[in-house]
């Protein structure tokens, strides 16, 4: 893995001591800290596509960590967060883990639960990136697919045998092979079963 | 010879003579005519036979002087005969008169007696003395008693003649009768002069016949009118008919005409007398009195009034009453007209039986004592249904003399039915204001008149309504007199200014009870000054139920209090807030801090950095509890920095927005874009202005309003700050007070708000007041020195 692949954690907190405490903390422990007063001034930055994890402040000065939470969700982006508070109660933390929120910390917290909860984050991203990763590798090779090609991918996930394919598309059965080993080939499938399940990936249906 | 012939001729002379004498005497015996001669000297009176006999005398049975004549005369005609008599011969005239003379069997006789020409009976001898006056009168005496009495009795018949036919024509006028006579061979008509009137013309104004008659029947009953005729002609029966005509002036009368058939001896009909009569006005008046009729009777249905009459009633006392009734009583009673009026008993079994003995005793007792009734009872009418009835009867006297009773029957169920409702209403009306303690009442309050009091108005004061009617004063004393006065200055007013009032007032009872009394009074509409109708009512318990309110209300407050001081808390948790991110920092700072001393080799610059934050957090957090004591301690000296104003009050506004929202009230703020900033302390201006706002929202809660935040600055360098409301206001004793410690005017207030903010801001060399607004609720007002630049 390159260094670019660092984890970040990325910290909102308009207290300026909180803010450096955790930042310096974070860094402690040898990962990446970016930290921010605002929520706005995170959105104007921009991500690398690399593992990272929110810590949020509740309380922020124009909007709720909640509604930023929920902003966040709404504009597509994916990220861990992990939400702490100087006054937090319980309704309010419900509701921050039913939107999805990794963890809940009341300040003062214990820095090890602090920690935890970053790595648990971080992990989770982790495997969400590449699955998205993985995702956006079978589009990629599905987009290099030619039209027909495509289309006998379609009939081969959908279980027709060479013969019946080439009726349906009005080719000869050993063209259809021809065409059937391309796909295999760029999709790189070692087997039908693989190549349905890149199928499934990209959300392409057999036909019925 | 000669005297041979001589004497012949004396005898013959002589016989003839004789004959001549009795031919005379008898003609004067036919004629009732006699003669007399009268001579005037010796008033020696000579008859003629006839005269003695007219006389009623034999012939010549006496001699006769004129005193007998005289006594003979009718003693009524006596005087006037003689002195007409001496008058016609003193003028020379012959005296001729009709007298009557008495016969000596005393019977009248009229007789004429005419006095001859020549004064003698001898012709040539005028029998006169020298002067030329006659000395002897000779006349005839005739009688004329049959003559006369034929004369008047031709006179009397004529008259009599005369004045029937007078009679007829006025007696046609009067009953509008005219005759007429129709000659069958000629078709012509004669008509009575009446006739011609009830045809519009005048009387004999030109000759009728058949086609004029014709013409002027009604076109719609021509064709009837001689049908009738030619029945009339064909059967010799009375014609018979009623029909209209047009008088030329174009206006219908109504006639009847009837006519009999008059036949020849030959049994052949040659005419037709008739009579014609207009009876206009009497078909009128018969419509007129069937109309009456109908109104009288449909009125009497209507009214539910029948009419009666008895002759019998009181005359006799018998099963038969001699009754009449007229329709709508056969209604009433639900009889059949068809079956007569009731007899005694029928009558009686007509009565509900309740009522049956008295109005049998009503009925012998007008009988006995023919005196009149006014009675209602009860009926019950053949389908069983029950009916109240009033009877009115009055015996109707004539010249002193019972004749009768007449009286009225009038159907007053209805009435009745009302009148048991409205007992039964008032009863309700009189338990409801029994129940609900609210008497009814109306009076003059000025000159202390009461109109009405109903019973429940008398008990309200303890009163007992049974002892009748309660003078004004009465009630009047009953206030207490510590609420007369304030009661007595309202109800002047509202009589002055004529207005309805509503006032409350205790008074004390007969039995020394208190009790809560609310008087609601209605100017009477009679507009009479003074003059008041209205309701009293006992609120005692709703007062005391107000009472118990008002503790419910004290409680609520309570719990408003401790609303507050969850507010309070609300502020100490914001405060907990600020501490806790230092110490958050702090801590966090510490565990970098450690982790970056255990890092091999230790990061001693990163560790030294961490430290120097917790350094700083730890102060942070200690100078927010600072702030927090100088909060309740008081002498603190303040934590004095430049502070602006405008963020000290948004701060507030945002923290009090919840309150706000909550109780409808709208923050206004009114800042000078020029105020200075102020040298002071930060926490404790908040809060001055927690407190103030706060008040201000208090004073505001149940009604909502307007808060008001304006801050200037005065010429000598001082910030003022006011912060208004639109509430409850202040109460009216001196403002100063309200500043003191432990001085508070709310329920639920600690005394404290007011006492500490006074205290913060004269510690900042300020001053703060109060002042009441013009429109509504108070303004509070502080200063503080404003910061100069040069200080800066």
């Amino acid at each position: 893995m390159k260094s670019a692949a660092v984890p970040t954690v990325f910290i909102i907190d308009d207290d300026r001591g909180v803010r450096q405490a955790i930042h310096d903390l974070v860094e402690s422990v040898g990962l990446r800290a970016e930290s921010f007063a605002t929520g706005e001034e995170f959105l104007g930055r921009r991500h690398a596509g690399r593992p990272s994890c929110l810590v949020l402040d509740v309380r922020l000065p124009q909007m709720s960590g909640l509604d930023f939470q929920r902003r966040l969700a709404e504009s597509g982006m994916q990220i861990p967060i992990i939400f702490i508070t100087a006054h937090g109660d319980i309704p309010m933390s419900v509701r921050a883990l039913k939107s999805g929120a990794v963890e809940f910390l009341t300040k003062p917290f214990r820095d090890q639960d602090l920690l935890d909860a970053i790595q648990q984050a971080l992990e989770g991203d982790r495997v969400a990136q590449e699955q998205q990763a993985e995702i956006h590798n079978v589009h990629e090779r599905y987009r290099a697919l030619t039209a027909r090609e495509q289309e006998v991918l379609i009939l081969v996930i959908s279980g027709l045998l060479n013969k019946q394919i080439a009726s349906e598309i009005g080719a000869s059965e050993a063209t259809v092979k021809i065409h059937r080993g391309n796909v295999m080939h760029k999709m790189q499938a070692a087997s039908v079963a693989d190549l349905v399940r890149m199928a499934d990936k990209l959300k392409l249906s057999p036909r019925k | 010879m000669a005297d041979e012939g001589v004497q012949k001729t004396l005898e013959e002379l002589s016989r003839d003579l004789q004959e001549s004498k009795a031919r005379l005497e008898e003609a004067q015996r036919v004629a009732h005519v006699g003669h007399w001669e009268w001579d005037l000297e010796t008033d020696v009176v000579v008859w003629s036979d006839e005269t003695y006999r007219i006389f009623g005398l034999s012939p010549q049975e006496r001699p006769i002087d004129l005193a007998t004549v005289r006594s003979m005369v009718h003693p009524e005609d006596r005087e006037p005969l003689y002195q007409g008599v001496d008058q016609d011969l003193v003028a020379g005239e012959r005296p001729n008169a009709e007298f009557r003379i008495v016969r000596p069997s005393g019977e009248v006789r009229r007789v004429s007696s005419l006095t001859s020409e020549r004064w003698s009976s001898v012709p040539g001898d005028t029998k006169r003395d020298a002067s030329g006056r006659p000395y002897k009168l000779f006349g005839t005496i005739q009688d004329i008693t049959e003559r006369k009495r034929t004369e008047e009795a031709l006179q009397e018949s004529s008259r009599k003649l005369q004045e029937s036919k007078a009679w007829l024509e006025e007696a046609q006028r009067v009953a509008h009768v005219g005759y007429w006579v129709w000659d069958l061979q000629t078709n012509r008509v004669i008509w009575s002069d009446e006739t011609y009137r009830i045809f519009g013309l005048t009387p004999q104004e030109g000759l009728i016949d058949l086609d004029k008659v014709r013409e002027m029947i009604h076109p719609d009953d021509r064709e009837a009118v001689f049908r009738t005729a030619e029945e009339a002609v064909r059967s010799g029966a009375r014609a018979d008919c009623e029909h209209r005509l047009f008088r030329p002036n174009g206006e219908m009368r109504i006639v009847h005409s009837l006519g009999d058939l008059k036949k020849d001896s030959s049994g052949r009909p040659y005419q037709i007398f008739g009579t014609t009569q207009d009876i206009t006005e009497r078909k009128r008046a018969e419509e007129a009195l069937k109309q009456s009729q109908f109104y009288l009777s449909e009125g009497q249905r209507l009214a539910h009034i029948g009419s009666w009459a008895s002759n019998d009633l009181g005359i006799r006392w018998s099963d038969d009453l001699g009754i009449y009734w007229s329709e709508e009583i056969y209604k009433i009673y639900g009889l059949d007209p068809q079956n007569g009026a009731p007899n005694l008993e029928q009558y009686l079994a007509a009565v509900h039986p309740d009522d049956r003995a008295s109005m049998a005793e009503t009925v012998r007792v007008m009988h006995e004592q023919r005196s009149g009734c006014d009675v209602i009872h009860r009926i019950v009418r053949p389908d069983g249904e029950v009916r109240h009835v009033r009877c009115v009867g009055v015996p109707v006297f004539e010249g002193g003399v019972f004749k009768a009773f007449h009286g009225t029957t009038i159907d007053v169920t209805e009435h009745e039915r009302l009148t048991q409702e409205l007992r039964r209403e008032r009863a309700y009306l009189t338990e409801a204001q029994s129940l609900t303690h609210t008497g009814s009442w109306a009076c003059n309050l000025l000159t202390r008149e009461i109109f009405h009091s109903s019973d429940e108005n008398a008990r309200l004061y303890g009163f007992d309504p049974s002892q009748g009617a309660i003078p004004f004063d009465r009630f009047y004393n009953a206030i207490l007199a510590e609420d007369e006065v304030a009661l007595r200055a309202k109800l002047e007013n509202a009589i002055a200014e004529g207005a309805d009032y509503d006032v409350d007032f205790r008074i004390r009872r007969t039995d020394g009870a208190i009790r809560f009394l609310r008087g609601i009074g209605h100017h009477n509409p009679s507009q009479e000054v003074g003059e008041y109708v209205g309701i009293t009512m006992d609120i005692t318990e709703r007062k005391r139920a107000e009472e118990e309110r008002e503790k419910l209300r004290q409680l609520e407050a309570d719990l408003a209090h401790i609303n507050r001081v969850n507010m309070m808390g609300e502020l100490a948790a914001a405060l907990a807030h600020e501490i806790r991110q230092p110490i958050a920092a702090s801590i966090t700072s510490a565990n970098a801090c450690l982790r970056w001393l255990a890092r091999d080799p230790p990061d001693l610059e990163r560790a030294r950095a961490a430290a120097a934050r917790i350094e700083r957090d730890g102060n942070r957090a200690a100078d927010v509890i600072n702030h927090l004591r100088s909060f309740y301690k008081k002498g603190t000296p303040p934590e004095r920095g430049i502070v602006n104003l405008k963020d000290i009050i948004r701060e507030m506004t945002a923290l009090l927005r919840r309150e706000t929202v909550r109780h409808s009230i709208k923050i206004h703020s009114e800042l000078n874009e020029d105020i200075p900033n102020v040298l002071a302390d930060r926490v404790q201006l908040q809060q001055v202005f927690m407190n103030l706002m706060l008040n201000a929202i208090e004073a505001m809660k149940d009604t909502g309003g307007k808060l008001t935040i304006s801050s200037r600055l005065t010429p000598e360098g001082q910030v003022i700050v006011s912060i208004g409301d639109t509430g409850v206001g202040l109460p009216a004793e001196n403002t100063e007070r309200l500043f003191d410690a432990f001085h508070t005017t709310k329920p639920q207030g600690t005394g404290m708000g007011l006492a500490i903010t006074r205290s913060i801001v004269e510690a900042h060399g300020g001053r703060v007041w109060a002042t009441v607004n013009q429109e509504a609720g108070a303004t509070f007002h502080f200063t503080l020195p404003a910061k100069a630049e040069a200080d800066a």
